[in-house]
């Protein structure tokens, strides 16, 4: 455990100095998209009015937070990988390394840990500055943590597999961008009909956004979603131990 | 049996149709450094990949330093050092930062890292460009860089892939010096080259490659000795050459005075390139 730990950030620290080394240009990054959500859907669409019960402020900012450990998460971890693979091939380098497969996948999310988690933090200061109804408790910090993880397990795959920067793109508007949208983050999916609510249902970004916004709120502890969050985690883990183990990269 | 650091058995590497090594073994012994010569799209690079554990192979096995390079894969990761044909630093962070990760990988501590990199920076001439980005580097600085990376961990096993292309001659130099320091000092290394004067300067024996199948083994002088190793070389009015391989000068002047007297011949030692073009082709 503690040498899996070592070695994940032995694989991270080329990734870490990049980030130290653009640190100014990867906050505002981070900062742009939350807060343009958290403006246009938190003020300019719903203002005062609730939602689920609570004021939609409280309602909405858990799910921003769900968003930008999507977004984050999953782009700074596939372009970073799909960088170092087609264009640096320093990827290979990582592969020379008697380092575990294990700790490659973890090293490698990093990346995505630290920018989802920087721009949870960022959309979370702002919700407890904004709302008394939203409770910060090491669950909430536990939740957040757990869907960065998943996204940037995805990520990692998406940058494995991915032969051209087109594929991510398209894969960002063909999977993470509708489930931004379609997924409960800004909106309750109440309404929506059967079908659309059962293929809905089995995103991952529906079930981040249920966990994050029942324990931010103290709603019933929803262990159902945290399992589905969870096992994604691990569908994606797998896939990426898989990818690399085969030489598939 | 002998003891081989490097063992490959039966490696064969398919991509789809194409058959880019094909049913190669190759045993090198602890203490040698081994040359690897052959055309371009021989399937040199494609076996270094897989000797260093880099691309599984279609069928066959691998083994360094004892350990089989599927199964033992991090063990016998942790025996080599690779420097690839085609750069493969992370081109987005400094050299100095390059260096340290690649030592990290390799589990090496803090403190040895610094006195390591001052050590091998200062034989390839890196001092000033340590903060440089590797974006902002020359290719052969750049080159200098993989160099310093693959040896941080003083690896038993050094895998060069083409080391000396692209560097000037005070470099290509630097780094003869330092392959024969480092063999001097018990490190077996495996090098590619398409410089047949390098491999016949460095290497103790030398494998020939060709179309994925190793097409002959040996020194310099059993190479020679597998074509002859006296040449006649022949030159046409056309400004081709004709050359001829015999064992011995006496069955070479025999042959000799069989040609014409205005023939344009000379009689010569055979050397590796005549070997190199004779065993690969002349043509492309
Ligand atoms: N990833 C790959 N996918 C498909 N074909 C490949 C791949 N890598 C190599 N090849 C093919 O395998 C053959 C051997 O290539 P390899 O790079 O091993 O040659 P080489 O001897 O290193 O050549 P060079 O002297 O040009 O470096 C070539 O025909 C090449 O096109
Ligand atoms: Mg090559």
């Amino acid at each position: 455990m503690l040498r899996l730990l070592d070695e994940t950030m032995r694989v991270a620290y080329g990734d870490l100095c990049f980030m130290r080394r653009n640190a100014a240009s990867v906050l505002v990054s981070s900062m742009v998209a939350p807060i343009l959500y958290l403006v246009a859907f938190g003020y300019g669409m719903r203002s005062g009015s609730s939602e689920g019960g609570v004021d939609y402020i409280a309602f909405v900012v858990p799910g921003i937070i769900a968003i930008s450990s999507m977004t984050a998460g999953f782009s700074s971890t596939s372009q970073k990988i799909l960088i170092q693979r087609l264009f640096h091939s320093s990827f290979d380098e990582l592969i020379l390394c008697p380092v575990g497969i294990s700790s490659i996948v973890f090293g490698k999310s990093v990346v995505g840990m630290v920018r989802g988690l920087l721009g949870s933090a960022i959309m979370l200061s702002l919700g407890l500055m904004l709302t008394d109804d939203i409770h910060l408790t090491p669950w909430l910090i536990l939740c957040i943590m757990l869907s960065c993880f998943a996204f940037s397990m995805m990520g990692v795959m998406a940058g494995l597999l991915a032969n051209n920067s087109q594929t991510l793109a398209m894969i960002s508007n063909l999977v993470l961008l509708p489930m931004t949208f379609m997924c409960g983050t800004l909106f309750s999916t109440d309404s929506f009909p059967g079908p659309v609510s059962a293929a809905i249902g089995a995103l991952p970004l529906t079930h981040s956004s249920e966990v994050l916004r029942s324990v931010a709120l103290g709603w019933d502890f929803p262990w159902a979603s945290l399992g589905v969050v969870a096992a994604y985690c691990a569908a994606f883990f797998l896939a990426d131990y898989r990818l690399i183990k085969k030489g598939r990269y | 049996m002998e003891e081989h650091i490097i063992s490959a058995e039966h490696l064969t590497k398919r991509y789809g149709d194409l058959l880019a090594v094909d049913d190669l073994s190759i045993g090198v012994r602890k203490g040698e450094i081994f040359g690897f010569l052959g055309p371009n799209g021989a399937g040199k690079t494609t076996t270094i990949r897989m000797l260093t554990t880099m691309t599984p192979p279609t069928s066959g096995t691998v083994s360094i330093a004892g350990h089989d390079s599927v199964r033992e894969y991090r063990e016998a990761r942790g025996s080599i050092g690779v420097i690839q044909q085609h750069n493969s630093l992370d081109k987005d962070i400094s050299v100095r930062e390059n260096i340290v990760h690649h030592a990290l990988m390799q589990n090496m501590k803090r403190s040895e890292i610094r006195k390591r990199v001052e050590e091998l920076c200062g034989a390839m001439g890196l001092e000033d460009r340590m903060d440089s980005l590797v974006e902002d580097l020359s290719g052969g600085w750049k080159k200098r860089v993989s160099i310093v990376c693959s040896m941080m961990h003083r690896p038993p096993v050094l895998f060069m892939d083409e080391p000396t292309t692209g560097l000037d001659t005070q470099s290509r130099n630097a780094l003869w010096a330092l392959i024969k320091k480092l063999n001097g000092e018990g490190a077996t290394i495996f090098l590619t080259t398409h410089y047949i004067s390098e491999a016949e300067a460095l290497c103790d024996r030398i494998g020939i490659i060709n179309k994925g199948r190793m097409i002959a083994l040996g020194t310099s002088d059993e190479l020679r000795g597998r074509i002859g190793v006296v040449t006649v070389e022949r030159q046409n009015a056309d400004g081709t050459t004709d050359n001829a391989y015999f064992g011995g000068r006496a069955e070479a002047k025999a042959h000799m005075q069989g040609l014409p007297e205005d023939a344009n011949v000379s009689i010569r030692r055979t050397s590796l390139e005549d070997v190199f073009l004779e065993l690969t082709g002349r043509k492309l």
